[in-house]
């Protein structure tokens, strides 16, 4: 894991260098503690298969039976189907684990990496070294 | 009667002239005992000349590619004290915090301009037509037009996202030119603004069958104390399509209210 994080961060300065320009997003990546991976698990309530990105919102439990919706950004559905998503890989009722990078600010919410659906299936939502 | 004359009259040299643009009066021709050239020449149809430009069909994606031996490592832009201003402070952002730190109005959707539109994670596409290179971009679905049939330049054209293109070819490289570019646009990465001065060339070519390298410089003597040059480089997939992209469909990154990066957790509209 810290591996791919790292060869994720110098690929993007390297870019950055050539380009002038990170190719990442349409936006700043400063509002997320960006290559901290955090994991939560839960059950899809909805995947918006949108421009600019995709979004997850998922109902995970917290104490006492409580559930907290959280709400994750990922890549655009241009990027993502080009690499082996679709408008059906993830549904509502799944029941998902997912790694991503957490606001700063507490909110729940994020950038998901990766999902691992139910039948243990990984899905990558950022760019790997072989990528 | 009288009143039958003129409709009459009008009638028949209408149906003349029509006869006559149908051909209908010429005797039938004799077939030519030499057939027609295959091609059309240049003279009556100008989509023939496109076929000696170079094949850039499929679309292209632009890629990290190392250095070569013995080529420089990239040159770092020589700004104006108000621009270096901005870019120190870009540049200090980056060494604490991880991620991207550029912060501009294309979080909210506004569009970036020549020649970041270039650059984005997104791929583009080249079209020849006679007199006009057009490339469309996934990112905000963005278009340009670069006119290669010679003419000169419009005079003081309106700036804009895309900005003023004209191009030529110098045998198998595109050189564009391009100018009256919205000053609000952002002509480097981690710099916000120029002047109505900026003006782009980029030269355009395969560098092997799957790669096309962009080189591309800024002028801009507000912001850059001399011309600044990058290189892109983009890889052709054949199998890939454009796809649609409206940014305002679902977007959460909005800049807040003081211009800051911004996150929304509020649900789109009807949900």
């Amino acid at each position: 894991m810290k591996l791919r994080n790292w060869s994720l961060i110098t690929a993007l300065c390297a870019v950055s260098l050539v380009l002038g320009h990170a190719a990442m997003a349409h936006h700043s990546t400063a509002m997320f503690e960006w290559g901290t991976e955090k994991t939560l698990s839960g059950t899809i309530e909805r995947y918006e298969w949108t421009q600019p990105h995709t979004f997850i919102w998922i109902v995970v439990p917290g104490k006492r039976g409580k559930t907290q919706e959280w709400g994750l950004e990922g890549m655009s559905p241009s990027w993502l189907g080009r690499r082996g998503w679709s408008l059906h890989s993830l549904n509502a009722g799944d029941k998902v684990a997912i790694v991503y990078y957490p606001l700063k600010d507490g909110r729940p919410g994020g950038f998901y990496v990766r999902v691992t659906a139910p039948d243990g299936k990984t899905l990558e939502a950022l760019p790997t070294r072989n990528q | 009667m009288r009143r039958t004359v003129v409709p009459v009259a009008w009638a028949t040299a209408t149906c003349a002239a029509l006869l006559s643009a149908c051909g209908a009066q010429s005797p039938p021709k004799t077939p030519s005992p030499v057939s027609p050239p295959a091609v059309a020449s240049e003279a009556s149809n100008p989509y023939a000349a496109l076929a000696k430009l170079p094949d850039w069909g499929g679309v292209w994606d632009v890629t990290f590619r190392p250095p070569q031996p013995g080529q420089a490592p990239p040159a770092q832009p020589k700004f104006t004290p108000p621009y270096q201003k901005q870019w120190d402070k870009f540049q200090a952002l980056n060494k604490t915090q991880k991620g991207l730190n550029f912060v501009s109005e294309v979080a909210s959707c506004i569009p970036p301009g020549v020649p970041q539109s270039m650059i984005q994670p997104y791929p583009i596409e080249f079209l020849f037509t006679p007199g006009r290179v057009t490339i469309l971009i996934e990112t905000e679905g963005l278009t340009r037009r670069i006119y290669t049939d010679g003419s000169p330049p419009p005079e003081n054209p309106d700036p804009s996202f895309q900005g003023t293109s004209v191009g030529h070819w110098e045998n198998d490289t595109l050189v564009v030119e391009t100018s009256a570019i919205l000053p609000e646009t952002s002509p480097v990465n981690g710099i916000n603004g120029h002047s109505d001065q900026l003006h782009v060339t980029e030269r355009i070519h395969l560098v092997d069958p799957n790669t096309l390298e962009i080189t591309t410089t800024r002028i801009d003597p507000a912001v850059f104390v001399e011309p600044y040059t990058t290189k892109a480089y983009y890889k052709r997939h054949r199998d890939w399509k454009i796809m649609e992209y409206v940014c305002e469909q679902n977007n959460h990154d909005a800049l807040d209210a003081n211009g800051n990066a911004a996150f929304s957790l509020k649900h789109k509209p009807g949900e």
